[in-house]
C-alpha cells in the first residue's frame, strides 16, 4: 500500500438488500453502529466514521488505524472482530483481507478497484426476456409518445381527447399484469368489482408467465418444489386448502398413502421436526390456471407497455400505454381513479467483473446470469465435462449445484468450484435466536423468518422508524438457502468426493484465455494471486429492485419528485398507498420488490403479495370505491364457497 | 402459525367459547354417559384461564425461536402439558366446579376432542371467516 494516500478501499455485500456496497475511506477509520460513539479524531487525525445498521454491530465496534507502515485493527465490540474468520482484539489487515464484524463481511483493499459501474441485465422492453445487451436509455427515448401533454403535473381530461389517441375509462387499472397484479385483481373480484371496471396492463396473459421463466432459468423445473409455505396460495385469498392438503388429497386419491401422510406430516412438524413442505412449482401454476378462468383474467387482461402515468385535472390518473406489435405501432390512454403498480423486478443485478468481461470479449456464453436462460451450460457439461464456477450462495446457488449433481450422474467428469467472498461461521442473530449455518451456507425456510408475513415480526416493522426498519431488515434478512437434506447432502457428498470445492475470495479480474475463464483473485498480500480456471461462470448473485431501473417507475418518481426509501424503492404507506401520488378522490397503490424497504418485509413473496392486496382492498372499500365491499365473516364465507365450487365471485 | 400474545389470547378465548362448548355440550348432558354433568364446562374454563398465562410462556419461548412461529408439534405438545398440569391439580387440590373423583379417561377423552376440534377449526375456520386473522398473528379483533 502506498502509506501517502492512507486510504483504503472497503467491499461489501449489503446483508439486507445484497447490493454490493464499496467505500473508500481515508485513515484512520471507526466503525461502528452509531456515530456518536464513535471517536471524531484521534492524535488529531480526522477518523473516517462507517456507520453499519445492524444489531450485531456494537455502537462502536473496531478501529483501523496506520502504525509504523501498518494497518492495524483494534476491536472494541464484546462481539468480537474477526480477520479471515480468526477474532482479533489487535491485529494487522492486509490486502486482500477480510474483516468481519456481526453479519458483515468486508473485504479490504489496498489499491483502487477499476469496478465502478452499475451492471445489471435489462427485461427486454417487447419480449421481457433478459437481456444483457439492451440499453436501458432506449426504452425511455421515444419521439411522439407519450404526448406532449404529459409534461405537465396534472393534466386536463380535455387535452387528453385532443390528442387523437384512443382514451379508455375504467375505475381500476393493475399495472403489469405479472403475479402481484393478478393477486390484487383477485381480491377487487372477490370484494365485489365486476370484470368490466377492470384493467390489467401487462406483456403477457399469463400472470406467471415473466415468474415461471425466472424459475425455470434458475433450475426450477414444474416438478421441483418452490421455496414457498404451503398456505401461501396465490390463487386462494385465505390459504385453506393449502397446497399441502391440495397435494395430500391428489396423491390419496392416487392410492400414494404414504406420500398424502408425509406432507400432512410435514405441515403440522416443520421446521422443528420435519423439513418445510413446499409446493411443486407446476401445481402452483396449474392453480393460478384456475383462478385466473374463475375470476375472468383474461377478459380483464390488456397487452401493452405502459410509459407514463400522470394525475388528471378530475382526480383520475391518465395512463400512457403502447400496444405496438411487429406490423403496427398502437397507443392508448386509459383514465382510471384506482392504480395499482406491480412491476416486478426492474432488472437482474449482474456482478460487475462478469459485466466487464463479457462487454470485453463478447463471451455470453461462458459467463452467464443464472436467471438467463443457460441450459447450453448443463448440455455442454453433460456431453464434454468440464469445471463451473459459481458465484453466490443462496437459493439459486443451491438449486444450480442440484442441476450440476443430477448432470453428474450421466457423467463424472464435471467439477464445481465455489466462489464465496468471505468464509461464514455464523448465522445472523436476532434476540435471542440465531440461524444456522453449514458448510458456508446459512439456512433459513423462505426469505424472511416466517413472523415477518403475518407475525410479531410483521407487526415490530410496520411499527418501527426508518432507521430501526433498516436494521431489522439487515438482521432477518440476507443471503440465504432452505436447509433441504437432498441439498446438504449433495454438498457433503460433493466436498467429500472432491467434485464440488468452496473457496473465499474477492475477485479482481476475469479473464478469456485459449478456451477458458480465467478469474483472478486478490491474494492475502501483494505478490498472491490466484487464478481460477473453469469452462463457465454462472452468476447466482440475485435479482436488482432499485425502483431507477425500471423506465417507468423513474419517470414517474422524477416527475412527481417522489420520496424513495433507504433501499432506492417506492416509499409505501402502511396500506401500500403511494401517497404522495394521491389525485383527490384517486389512489395510486404499489407492491412487490418496488416496495421493499418500507413498512413490511415480505413484499417479494406469494403471500407478501396477498397481504399488500388484502391492505389496500380494505383501504379502498373504507373510501367506497365502487364496487368494493369490505369482506366480513359471511361474505368471507360465501366467497370462499364459491371458490371451492369454482364459480365467478360477482 | 406465527401467533402474537394478543393473538393466542383471542383465538383461544373464541374457539374455546364456541368450538369448545359445542363440543363439552354432549357430555355435560349426558348424551354419552350415563349421568350429566356441568363439570365438564367447568373444565373447560380453567383451560382458558389457566391458558391465558400459558400463553404468556409460550410467547416468551417462542421468542427463541428463529422464525417466531408456533408449529403444529408444539401446539401438540403444549396441549398435552396443559391436560397434565390440570389433570394433576385436579387430583391433588380441589377445584371449585369439578368433583376430585372425576374420572380420568372422561376427562382426557373430553380434553382430547375439544383439543382437536379447536386446532382444527383454527386450521380452518379462522382462516375461512377471519381473513385477516393470519396476517394478525390470530387476532380476529
Ligand atoms: C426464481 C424465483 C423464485 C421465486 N419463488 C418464490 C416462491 O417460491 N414463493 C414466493 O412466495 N415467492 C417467490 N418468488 C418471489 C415473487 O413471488 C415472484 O417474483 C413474483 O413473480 C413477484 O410478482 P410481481 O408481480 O412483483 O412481479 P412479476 O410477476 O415479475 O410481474 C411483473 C410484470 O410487470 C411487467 N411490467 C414491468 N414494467 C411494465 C410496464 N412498464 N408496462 C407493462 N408491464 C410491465 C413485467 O413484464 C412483468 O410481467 C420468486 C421469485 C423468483 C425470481
Amino acid at each position: 500500500m502506498n502509506p501517502d494516500s492512507r486510504q483504503i478501499q472497503l467491499n461489501w455485500v449489503d446483508p439486507t438488500t445484497k447490493e454490493q456496497q464499496k467505500l473508500r475511506l481515508k485513515l484512520p477509520i471507526a466503525i461502528g453502529r452509531e456515530l456518536s460513539k464513535m471517536p471524531s479524531t484521534i492524535h488529531g487525525d480526522r477518523v473516517s466514521r462507517l456507520v453499519l445498521e445492524s444489531t450485531q454491530v456494537s455502537r462502536f465496534h473496531a478501529l483501523i488505524l496506520f502504525e509504523q507502515g501498518q494497518l492495524v485493527v483494534t476491536n472494541q465490540s464484546q462481539s468480537g472482530t474477526f480477520i479471515n474468520g480468526i477474532s482479533v482484539n489487535r491485529g494487522v489487515l492486509n490486502h486482500g483481507d477480510q474483516l468481519q464484524m456481526g453479519n458483515y463481511a468486508i473485504a479490504v483493499t489496498f489499491v483502487a478497484s477499476s469496478l465502478e459501474t452499475d451492471s445489471v441485465i435489462s427485461f427486454h422492453p417487447d419480449t421481457d426476456l433478459p437481456e444483457p445487451e439492451v440499453q436501458r436509455k432506449t426504452v425511455t427515448a421515444t419521439s411522439d409518445f407519450p404526448p406532449a401533454i404529459f409534461q405537465s403535473q396534472q393534466i386536463s381530461v380535455r387535452d387528453l381527447y385532443a390528442t387523437n389517441l384512443p382514451v379508455y375509462q375504467i375505475d381500476y387499472v393493475a399495472i403489469g399484469a405479472g403475479l402481484g397484479s393478478f393477486i390484487w385483481v383477485d381480491f377487487l373480484r372477490i370484494f365485489g368489482v365486476k370484470v368490466r371496471q377492470i384493467v390489467a396492463i401487462g406483456l403477457e396473459k399469463q400472470p406467471y408467465a415473466r415468474y415461471q421463466r425466472l424459475c425455470l432459468n434458475s433450475q426450477i423445473p414444474l416438478h421441483e418444489r418452490l421455496r414457498s409455505n404451503s398456505d401461501s396460495c396465490p390463487d386462494n385469498i385465505w390459504g385453506w386448502p393449502s397446497y399441502a392438503i391440495r397435494e395430500a388429497w391428489r396423491d390419496f386419491y392416487k392410492g400414494k398413502i404414504n406420500s398424502a401422510l408425509q406432507y400432512l406430516w410435514q405441515v403440522f412438524a416443520e421446521p422443528t421436526l420435519a423439513e418445510t413442505y413446499t409446493p411443486r412449482a407446476g401445481n402452483v401454476f396449474d392453480s393460478i390456471d384456475r383462478e385466473a378462468k374463475r375470476i375472468g383474467w383474461h377478459q380483464i387482461f390488456r397487452y401493452g407497455r405502459v410509459r407514463a402515468i400522470r394525475k388528471t385535472d378530475d382526480e383520475r390518473y391518465a395512463i400512457a400505454y403502447s400496444c405496438s406489435s411487429s406490423n403496427h405501432r398502437d397507443r392508448a390512454i386509459v383514465l382510471a381513479r384506482y392504480v395499482h403498480l406491480a412491476t416486478g423486478y426492474p432488472a437482474i443485478q449482474f456482478l460487475p467483473d462478469l459485466q466487464k468481461y463479457r462487454e470485453k470479449t463478447q463471451d455470453f456464453k461462458s459467463v452467464v446470469n443464472a436467471y438467463e436462460q443457460h441450459e447450453h451450460v448443463y448440455k455442454h457439461l453433460e456431453r464434454y465435462g468440464g469445471t463451473v464456477l459459481i458465484r453466490g450462495r443462496g437459493i439459486v446457488a443451491s438449486r444450480i449445484v442440484q442441476r450440476i449433481y443430477e448432470v453428474r450422474q450421466r457423467n463424472r467428469n464435471i467439477f464445481v468450484l465455489h466462489l464465496m467472498r468471505s468464509p461464514k461461521s455464523q448465522g445472523n442473530k436476532f434476540d435471542a435466536a440465531q440461524r444456522q449455518v453449514e458448510n458456508h451456507y446459512e439456512f433459513q425456510p423462505f426469505n424472511w423468518p416466517k413472523a415477518c408475513w403475518g407475525g410479531e415480526l410483521r407487526a415490530i416493522l410496520e411499527n418501527a422508524s426508518p432507521q430501526q426498519r433498516q436494521q431489522f431488515l439487515k438482521d432477518w434478512g440476507g443471503t440465504t438457502t432452505a436447509a433441504r437434506s437432498d441439498w446438504r447432502r449433495i454438498v457433503q457428498e460433493g466436498i467429500s468426493q472432491g467434485w464440488y470445492q468452496i473457496t473465499f475470495g474477492e475477485v479482481e479480474r476475469v479473464e478469456r484465455e485459449q478456451q477458458n475463464t480465467i478469474t483472478y483473485i486478490k491474494g492475502k498480500d501483494l505478490q498472491g494471486q490466484i487464478k481460477l480456471q473453469a469452462d463457465f461462470i454462472i452468476d447466482a448473485t440475485g435479482l436488482e429492485a432499485k425502483a431507477k431501473s425500471n423506465p417507468l417507475l423513474d419517470d414517474l418518481v422524477t416527475h412527481y419528485n417522489l420520496p424513495l426509501n433507504h433501499l432506492g424503492r417506492l416509499a409505501v404507506a402502511h396500506d401500500f398507498e403511494i401517497t404522495e401520488m394521491r389525485s383527490g378522490k384517486g389512489r395510486m397503490y404499489a407492491a412487490g420488490a418496488i416496495t421493499l424497504g418500507g413498512p413490511y418485509a415480505a413484499v417479494d413473496s406469494f403471500l407478501g403479495l396477498q397481504y399488500a392486496a388484502l391492505r389496500s382492498a380494505d383501504s379502498l372499500a373504507a373510501v367506497r370505491a365502487p364496487g368494493m365491499h369490505r369482506l366480513n365473516c359471511f361474505c368471507s364465507f360465501s366467497q370462499w364457497c364459491k371458490w371451492i365450487t369454482n364459480q365467478s365471485p360477482v | 402459525m406465527t401467533p402474537t400474545l394478543l393473538g393466542r389470547w383471542q383465538t383461544r378465548l373464541l374457539l374455546l367459547a364456541t368450538i369448545g362448548a359445542f363440543v363439552t355440550s354432549p357430555f355435560a348432558l349426558g348424551y354419552l354417559r350415563p349421568e350429566a354433568s356441568f363439570s365438564f364446562f367447568w373444565v373447560l374454563g380453567y383451560v382458558a384461564i389457566f391458558g391465558i398465562a400459558w400463553d404468556i410462556v409460550y410467547d416468551y419461548l417462542q421468542k427463541f425461536r428463529w422464525d417466531r412461529d408456533w408449529p403444529g408439534v408444539l401446539q401438540l405438545l403444549a396441549g398435552i402439558w396443559e391436560a397434565a398440569f390440570l389433570a394433576v391439580i385436579l387430583k391433588i387440590f380441589h377445584l371449585p366446579g369439578i368433583p376430585q373423583e372425576t374420572s380420568l379417561f372422561w376427562f382426557a377423552l373430553h380434553y382430547s376432542l375439544v383439543w382437536l376440534s379447536v386446532y382444527i377449526s383454527a386450521q380452518v375456520i379462522m382462516r375461512i371467516l377471519f381473513l385477516r386473522w393470519r396476517f394478525h398473528g390470530g387476532q380476529w379483533l
